[in-house]
């Protein structure tokens, strides 16, 4: 199916008319300076190789001839429920049903190339902006017909698909029928179109998705070409050795297998390609390879390394006189935190399927990044990328992980080896050792000087690891210095969802208590009296009322709160009770409330799950997740290595929408509640305990042997 | 080994394929018979994505090998229990409750569901998650989960298919 862009924009145009736009606002926010480059070391370094690939970042908005309105966007359904508001978003804007609208996302044959996604930008991004541009899109509708029908544009009226003029001596003429070819929206046109940009109501539709889920018919990429293509696996070096040399193999046994089709070496890998996934697996298995161990490092207390090779990266803020005010303060609290590394574990281990040969390629990959998949895929193949469409099929699960990745280029590779299509599906232990990137380790030295009257005068943060993102907009902070370390590790970094946020909130507001308990101050009135945005006013009394904060608990319980603000004016406060267990060293998470000032909502059922699954996600990173590996590979290989969340772990939770900072614009909701759930589990548990845990995650058996000390 | 011609009743159908008798199931369900629905998540038993019924139980389907469920064990897999726009009311539980995220391990948690309805038609939230527990959602799901379950067992036949 070789489909250029160029020649579907020109067959379309035939029929109807194309809106483009600029979409360049749903990029990350710009990358700071780096003194130093972050080796694989950064998320924003990976985010901005992740949008390496030439972006045009443009939406594009199709009318056809018989008035259906179709987007083309590069991003991806994750579970999100993009899908579903981009659907909300173009019916509600055009009067027009489910059926007269339509939705191509990340197939890099038919869609603009406007970025990753990540970092919960979609709907505050893309989606806001597309409400916008089909109002632009409308009123250019009403000029090109007043023009049309020569009649003044005053006299025309858009309702449900049609123009029509207004004394009703015309037909109504529908959209599909006012004109053909491409039409660029300028910024001007758009910033017009917001200028009176009628309220979006959210109708609380289902999800678009919700009837393909239940039934099993929603197509994911080890979903294509059932039955109709062959298997393929590579046998690999464990991690942490990618370009360890093959010295010995024998092929053979893994030839006997039946079904097998195809074993081969290619580079200093094996490759097999067999009639189903089980016989790839078993003549894999089959293989006898052995590989030259390179010059390990020896193994290394990470926190010690961490801060023996640290390297001043960057100076993240330095104002007012910090020495003259820790000299002032009536008390100062110093700590140190270390996170744990951890992995996203999507349910769906990497897939996807190819059919690649030199003159075209195509292939279906679950991913986050269908135009990064393309052009790796392009360079694997050393062909250009105009011969390689990528079909970005909807993850079974992403979390950052799937934003960049070697499985379509590995899938095309094999499909070339055999000239015929292939699916590569991971097997769980593959995913879990191959390419595995972790969600980097920081320790945080903080410490903070406060007034006997409970106010911040001064406050120092030493970042190791991560970038330092995180502390603005929380507190008034006089007098500060923060400072970013990076320290060579050798360990390559993913994103993961809550961002790096997670680890800074952890610490920042588990010391923000700490800090609180110091003087004898509730941790509520503490960040009344210090907050410097006052959105977090209402959301901090909320949220007390909803988690019955001030009564008594008994012994053994305790209750604690976060707050985060993350991107563009999002403000979370959550609040945690839980219950330890002495004995045992478990704790149970029993409440948890968030209270989330998100701007509008554009759709609270796909919201909701959201918000709720990333504060599960903040309770598993305080408690349960954990990547373990060593010098050599990762000791992981199933689920049993890798504790994530179950039924059982699973607490109440209810949450709060409260509008108070411009309430008619989305401002995003994937990542924010994820950093406060952490550390108001963290402040619970010493509110419970009295016993403060600086290295995450708080396993029973860490909380048995503190609470035992 | 050599492929061996096996009878299986999958959705209250009679299908015959020709496979390795010790291939798994859940192969033989989404490559020879096409029902996708069911998925691969890690080929142990620990995530709970590749469930179907067998004889109304639910069952692992990438652990169990497909000479083990042939001649005459019923097999159900998601597409026996509704289709789109007939909906089993534990499917429509799920599609009101948006029981999902991303949907990958939705299919085998309705499996999972339908049959704790039909053995215990009024479940505790003690009972659904001591039921459920073995099934993993990374998207957390979970209380959207429990309460379309609560819910389809309150509007009554939660346990019966369509």
């Amino acid at each position: 199916m070789a489909l250029s862009r160029r020649r579907f924009l020109y067959g379309l145009g035939g029929t109807g008319l194309i809106f483009v736009f600029d979409l360049s606002c749903a990029r990350e926010t710009p990358t700071p300076p780096v003194l130093l480059p972050a080796e694989g070391d950064d998320e924003e370094a990976l985010v901005a190789a992740a949008t390496s690939a030439r972006f045009d970042y443009r939406g594009w908005l199709v009318i056809a001839g018989d008035g259906t309105v179709t987007a083309h966007t590069g991003r991806m359904e994750l579970g999100q429920g993009l899908k579903t508001v981009l659907y909300d978003v173009i019916c509600q804007a055009f009067e027009l049903p489910r059926e007269k609208v339509e939705l191509i996302m990340g197939d890099t044959a038919l869609c603009p190339n406007d970025g990753p996604t990540t970092g919960s930008n979609a709907t505050r991004g893309v989606a806001w902006r597309y409400w916008m541009a089909c109002h632009a899109v409308k009123s250019r509708l009403l000029d090109e017909a007043a023009r049309r029908l020569s009649v003044a544009r005053e006299e025309l009226v858009y309702r449900a698909g049609e123009i029509s003029v207004r004394d009703g001596t015309r037909r109504p003429l529908g959209i599909g029928r006012i004109g053909t070819g491409v039409r660029e929206l300028s910024e001007a046109d758009l910033e017009s179109a917001a200028g009176d940009l009628p309220s979006y109501v959210d109708k609380q539709n289902p999800s678009v998705e919700a009837e393909a889920i239940v039934t099993g018919t929603k197509q994911y990429a080890g979903d294509v070409m059932a039955g109709e293509c062959l298997y393929g696996a590579f046998l690999l070096p464990d991690y942490h050795a990618p370009r360890t040399r093959l010295l010995s193999l024998d092929l053979s046994p893994a030839e006997e297998v039946p079904d097998v089709v195809r074993v081969d070496r290619l580079g200093d890998s094996v490759a097999a390609v067999g009639r189903t996934f089980t016989a790839v697996q078993k003549a894999l298995a089959a293989v006898a390879a052995e590989w030259q161990a390179p010059p390990y490092p020896p193994d290394f207390d990470n926190e010690t390394e961490i801060r023996r090779r640290r390297k001043l990266s960057r100076m993240i803020r330095d104002k007012g006189d910090v020495e003259g005010a820790l000299a002032a303060s009536d008390h100062v609290v110093t700590e140190s935190f270390v996170t744990q590394y951890a992995t996203p574990a999507p349910i769906e281990t990497h897939t996807a399927v190819a059919a690649a040969s030199r003159r075209e390629t195509t292939a279906w990959v679950a991913t986050q990044n269908p135009f990064q998949a393309r052009e790796r895929i392009a360079r694997t193949l050393e062909v250009p990328e105009e011969r390689v469409r990528v079909v970005g099929m909807p993850p079974g699960g992403g979390f950052g992980e799937k934003a960049s990745g070697s499985v379509g280029d590995r899938a095309a590779a094999l499909s070339s080896l055999v000239g015929k299509p292939v699916k590569f599906v991971y097997s769980r232990r593959a995913h879990f050792q191959q390419d595995l990137k972790y969600k980097h380790s920081v320790v945080l030295d903080i410490t903070t000087g406060v007034s006997s009257e409970g106010k911040i005068l001064v406050r120092t943060i030493d970042f190791h690891q991560g970038h330092g993102r995180g502390t603005r907009k929380l507190y008034e902070v006089p007098a500060e210095r923060s400072r970013l370390f990076r320290s060579e590790i050798g360990v390559q970094n993913a994103i993961m969802r809550g961002t790096s946020y997670t680890q800074t909130i952890y610490a920042l507001e588990s010391h923000t208590e700490m800090v609180a308990r110091s003087i004898g101050l509730d941790a509520i009135e503490f960040r009344r009296r210090n907050v410097s945005e006052s959105a977090f006013l209402p959301l901090l009394d909320r949220c007390a009322e909803m988690l019955g904060y001030g009564v008594d608990l008994p012994p053994g319980r305790g209750h604690g709160f976060g707050i985060c603000y993350h991107g563009v004016h999002q403000y979370a406060v959550v609040g945690a009770e839980v219950a330890v267990d002495r004995t045992t060293g478990e704790i149970t998470v029993t409440k948890l409330r968030g209270a989330y000032d998100i701007g509008k909502v554009m759709n609270r059922n796909t919201a909701t799950m959201g918000i709720k699954g990333a504060m599960i996600w903040g309770l598993s990173y305080a408690l349960f997740e954990e990547a373990r590996f060593d010098a050599h590979r990762s000791h992981m290989e199933a689920f049993a290595d890798y504790r994530i969340p179950r039924f059982a772990d699973i607490p109440e939770i209810e949450i709060d929408f409260l509008q108070t900072h411009r309430p008619e614009v989305p401002r995003g909701c994937g990542e924010v509640p994820v950093p406060p759930t952490v550390a108001a589990i963290c402040n619970a548990v010493y509110d419970a305990t009295g016993r403060r845990f600086y290295t995450l995650p708080m396993t029973p058996e860490r909380v048995r042997t503190a609470l035992s000390r | 080994m050599a492929r061996r011609t096996l009878s299986l009743r999958v959705n209250g159908k009679r299908r015959r394929v020709s496979v390795e008798p010790d291939e798994p199931l859940l192969w033989v369900l989404r490559d020879e018979l096409r029902l996708t629905g069911t998925k691969f998540g890690c080929g142990l038993g620990q995530c709970g994505a590749c469930k179907v019924l067998i004889d109304g139980r639910p069952i692992w389907s990438c652990m169990t090998p497909v000479e083990a469920v042939a001649d005459g064990r019923e097999i159900v897999t998601i597409e026996g229990l509704g289709q789109p726009g007939n909906l089993s009311p534990v499917q429509e539980a799920f599609k009101t409750h948006t029981a999902f995220g991303c949907g990958f391990c939705t299919p085998s948690m309705i499996i999972e569901a339908t049959a704790l309805l039909r053995d215990t038609p009024r479940p505790t939230r003690a009972q659904i998650v001591a039921r459920m527990n073995g099934h993993l959602c990374r998207c957390a799901a979970y209380p959207n989960i429990i309460a379309a379950i609560q819910s389809a067992a309150a509007s009554g036949d939660g346990g019966e298919e369509a």
